[in-house]
C-alpha cells in the first residue's frame, strides 16, 4: 500500500501534469485574450508555486497527510476546467483563480516529492513516459482537450479519495 | 513588518519568507484582475477566420486585407479591381453593425493605420487629417491650440472616415449635420483617380460620399472645419417625457446652450415616462490646458449596467442610480473637447448565445410627444422576461441635413438611439426582427426614419421609405462606380 501512494501515484501525478499541459495550455490561451495576460497568469502560478513550495518547507513534518488533499485539489481544478461553461465575462478570472491554486498545489507538492525516496527513480521513467505518451497522443486527433483535462482531474480525484482512505485504513490496522 | 525568514546559515532572506511570498501572490493577483480587459469580445477583420464587424452578427470570409498607407499602392490596386473585377470594401473601426465594412471575398481595405495628421491651421481654425485617423487622435493634436472638433459622435473612438461616411451626428446642438463641417477632402474614386473635392463642386463628390457608407471610393483626408475649446457649466433636470418638446425648443432659443442629450427611462416603474437631460452652457471662457479625459470608472459603470439589465426591480434601481449620479454633474464645468468625449467601454457585453445591438429612430421634433405615447403602447414596459429587452433609451438633436442623399434629418430631428439585448437563436432572432420592424412602421408613421449604420433588421421595403432618395443613390452609384468595385454586405441587401 504504501509503494502505491509513495512510487507509483506521485508518478502518475507528475508524469500527467507535463501530459495535460498542452491541452490546459490551450484552454488557458482561450481564457486569457491577450498574450500579455496569458504570460501573467503564468507569472501568478510561479509567485504561487514558490509559496506553496515554501510553506510546504516551513510546516511541521511530516507532512504527507496533506498529499492526498492535494491530488484532491488539482483534480477538481481540472474537473472544472474541463466542465466550465461560464461567460467571457468571467472566464479570465476564473482562470486566474485557477492558475493561484494550481500553483500553490503544485509548488507544495513538488516540495513534498522532492524529498522522497523514489524520487530520484521517477526521474528516468517520468521522462520516458511523458515522450512515449505524447508521441501517443500525437496520433489522437478528434479528441477534445476537454475530455483529457477532465479525465486527468478524474483521476487525480480518485488517486486523492483512495488515498485518504488507505491513510484511515493504516491507522485503524495501526490502532 | 514582515519577519524574514531563516534559512541558509542563518541568513535572512524576506524573499522566502511565506508571508512575504503569500503578500507578492495577493498584490499580484489584484493587479492582473484589474488588468483583464473589460472588451473581452474578440471582432473585427480577420484573414484565417471570418471577418465580423462590432455586432458580430454577419461572419464573413474575406479575400484579404490591406493595411493602408500608401495613396500611390492604393490608386494601383482600385485600378486593378476594376480590371479584374474584384471587390473592394473599406473599414475604420468597424462600429457599424450590419457588415458595412466586408463582403464576401472582397478585399478590405484596413484604414487605421492610414491616420496621419497633415496640417493645423489655427487662424482659420482647421485640421488636415487622414481618415483613418479617430476623433481621439484629433483632439489630441488640436487640444494644445484651444480648438475643438465642431461635431462628433457621443464618443471619440471612431474613425472619420468611418464617422462621414455615415454622416453621423452627436451632443452639439449648434454646427448642423456632420457633413457640413467640412471643407474639402481627397478622395480615391471608384475607377481609381485621386481627386480634391469641395462643396461647390460640379460633380458634387461630396453629396455622395458622405453618408455614402463606402460605396463612393476612398476618403483619403479631410479637411474639418473647428471650433474654440469653450468652458461649458454642466445643466441637469429631470423632466416628464411631455415636457420635453416645450424645454428643448426653449433650450434652442439660449443662446449658451451648445450642447444637449438627454435620456429617456427604460425601468418598469417609469416606462418612457421619465427622462433627464444634459445640457452645456457655455461661460464664455476659453481652455487650452485641461487634458483630454480618460474613461474612469469602466468596471464600475459596467457593474451597474449589469445590474440594470436584469430587469425588473434592478432595472428601476438603475434608473434612480442614474439619476442621482446625473444630478451630482449639475454645476460642474467641462471642456468642448471633453463634452464629446463619452464613456463607451463600460457598455462591453459578452455572453454566449445573446447580443446587445444599437438602434436609432429619429422623430421630427414636434411628433416626439406622440410618439413616445403611441411607444408606450407598442412597448412592455417590463421586458424582464422576454427575450427581446430594452436596455438604454438617449436621446439627441440633429439638425435638418439636405445635403447628402441617404439623409437621416430629412427636417430637425430627435434621433432615439436605443440599446437592445436579444438572443441569438433563429427564433429569437426574427422575434427581434419582428419587433423593430414593428417600430420602424411606428417611427414611419410619426414622419420619423432609422439609421442605417446598424444591424438590417428593417425590410427592403422599409428602407425605400425611410430614404425615398434611395434610387437616385443607387443611379449615381452605378455612374460612378460602374463596376461595383466598392462593395459591402449592407449595399448587397438594400440595393
Ligand atoms: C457604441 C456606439 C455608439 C455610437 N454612437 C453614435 C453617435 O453618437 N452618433 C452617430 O451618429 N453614430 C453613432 N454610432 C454609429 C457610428 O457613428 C458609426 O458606426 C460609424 O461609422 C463608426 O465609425 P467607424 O470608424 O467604426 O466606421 P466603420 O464602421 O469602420 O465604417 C462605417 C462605414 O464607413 C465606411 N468607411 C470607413 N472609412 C472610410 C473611408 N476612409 N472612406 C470611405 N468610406 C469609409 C465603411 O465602408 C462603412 O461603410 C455609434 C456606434 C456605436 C457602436
Amino acid at each position: 500500500m504504501k509503494s502505491l501512494s509513495e512510487r507509483y501515484v506521485p508518478l502518475v501525478v507528475s508524469v500527467g501534469q507535463v501530459v495535460i499541459f498542452p491541452y490546459y495550455i490551450l484552454w488557458l490561451k482561450e481564457a486569457s485574450l491577450t498574450f500579455t495576460l496569458f504570460t501573467w497568469f503564468f507569472a501568478s502560478f510561479s509567485f504561487s508555486a514558490a509559496m506553496g513550495y515554501r510553506l510546504f518547507q516551513a510546516g511541521k513534518k511530516p507532512a504527507n497527510s496533506y498529499i492526498p488533499y492535494i491530488y484532491l485539489g488539482v483534480g477538481c481544478v481540472y474537473i472544472l476546467v474541463g466542465n466550465i461553461r461560464s461567460s467571457f465575462e468571467v472566464l479570465p478570472y476564473m482562470a486566474l483563480l485557477f492558475q493561484v491554486i494550481l500553483g500553490f498545489l503544485q509548488g507544495y507538492h513538488h516540495a513534498w516529492h522532492i524529498e522522497q525516496n523514489a524520487y530520484r527513480l521517477h526521474a528516468i521513467n517520468h521522462y520516458l513516459l511523458v515522450g512515449v505518451i505524447m508521441v501517443g497522443l500525437s496520433f489522437v486527433k478528434i479528441i477534445s482537450p476537454i475530455i483529457f483535462i477532465t479525465t486527468f482531474g478524474a483521476i487525480l480525484f480518485i488517486c486523492g479519495i483512495g488515498l485518504i482512505f488507505m491513510k484511515k485504513e493504516d491507522r485503524a490496522v495501526s490502532n | 513588518m514582515l519577519k524574514p525568514s531563516l534559512i541558509n546559515n542563518n541568513k535572512q532572506v524576506i524573499h522566502k519568507n511565506p508571508w512575504f511570498l503569500g503578500f507578492v501572490v495577493c498584490i499580484f493577483v489584484v493587479f492582473v484582475s484589474l488588468n483583464i480587459p473589460i472588451e473581452k469580445r474578440k471582432y473585427g477583420l480577420s484573414q484565417s477566420n471570418l471577418t465580423t464587424d462590432y455586432a458580430g452578427l454577419l461572419p464573413e470570409r474575406i479575400e484579404r486585407i490591406v493595411k493602408v498607407g500608401d495613396r500611390t499602392e492604393l490608386q494601383k490596386m482600385v485600378k486593378e479591381a476594376n480590371e479584374k473585377g474584384h471587390h473592394i470594401s473599406i473599414a475604420g473601426l468597424q462600429h457599424s453593425q450590419g457588415g458595412h465594412t466586408y463582403y464576401k471575398d472582397s478585399v478590405v481595405l484596413d484604414m487605421k493605420t492610414f491616420n496621419k495628421v497633415l496640417e493645423i491651421d489655427k487662424q482659420h481654425k482647421t485640421i488636415k487629417v487622414e481618415s483613418g485617423a479617430t476623433w481621439e487622435d484629433v483632439q489630441e493634436a488640436i487640444q494644445p491650440y484651444g480648438l475643438a472638433l465642431k461635431v462628433t459622435q457621443s464618443q471619440s473612438i471612431f474613425t472619420i472616415g468611418g464617422s462621414l461616411s455615415v454622416n453621423a451626428h452627436g451632443r452639439d446642438i449648434r454646427s448642423g449635420p456632420m457633413a457640413g463641417t467640412v471643407r474639402g477632402m481627397t478622395i480615391l474614386t471608384p475607377t481609381g483617380e485621386i481627386k480634391t473635392v469641395t462643396r461647390n463642386d460640379s460633380e458634387e463628390w461630396m453629396k455622395y460620399v458622405f453618408g455614402g457608407y463606402g460605396l463612393f471610393g476612398v476618403i483619403l483626408d479631410v479637411t474639418l472645419e473647428l471650433t474654440e475649446n469653450d468652458v461649458y457649466i454642466i445643466h441637469t433636470e429631470e423632466l416628464k417625457t411631455n415636457e420635453y418638446e416645450a424645454y428643448f425648443e426653449k433650450l434652442l432659443r439660449n443662446d449658451d446652450a451648445s450642447m444637449h442629450y438627454a435620456r429617456v427611462s427604460v425601468a418598469p416603474n417609469s416606462f418612457l415616462n421619465e427622462m433627464y437631460v444634459i445640457d452645456y452652457l457655455n461661460t464664455g471662457k476659453k481652455d487650452h490646458q485641461t487634458p483630454l479625459k480618460k474613461e474612469r470608472g469602466a468596471r464600475i459603470g459596467k457593474l451597474a449596467l449589469d445590474i440594470g439589465r436584469q430587469g425588473g426591480v434592478l432595472e428601476d434601481l438603475f434608473w434612480e442610480n442614474q439619476k442621482l449620479l446625473i444630478k451630482s454633474l449639475d454645476g460642474d464645468k467641462i471642456t468642448r473637447n471633453n463634452a464629446m468625449r463619452g464613456n463607451s467601454v463600460f457598455m462591453e457585453f459578452t455572453k454566449p448565445g445573446r447580443v446587445e445591438v444599437l438602434q436609432e429612430f429619429f422623430i421630427p421634433v414636434e411628433q416626439y410627444e406622440e410618439y413616445i405615447s403611441d411607444l408606450k403602447r407598442f412597448l412592455p414596459a417590463n421586458d424582464n422576461n422576454d427575450d427581446f429587452k430594452i436596455h438604454n433609451i438617449t436621446v439627441r438633436y440633429a439638425a435638418k441635413d439636405d445635403y447628402t442623399y441617404l439623409n437621416y434629418a430629412k427636417e430637425d430631428m430627435f434621433g432615439l438611439v436605443i440599446l437592445i439585448q436579444h438572443g441569438l437563436k433563429e427564433k429569437e432572432i426574427n422575434n427581434a426582427k419582428a419587433i423593430i420592424q414593428g417600430w420602424t412602421d411606428l417611427t414611419l408613421k410619426h414622419g420619423g426614419v432609422y439609421y442605417l449604420p446598424y444591424y438590417p433588421y428593417q425590410t427592403k421595403e422599409q428602407f425605400r421609405k425611410s430614404y425615398p432618395k434611395w434610387e437616385k443613390f443607387h443611379e449615381e452609384k452605378l455612374k460612378r462606380d460602374p463596376k461595383v468595385v466598392f462593395q459591402n454586405i449592407f449595399y448587397e441587401y438594400y440595393f
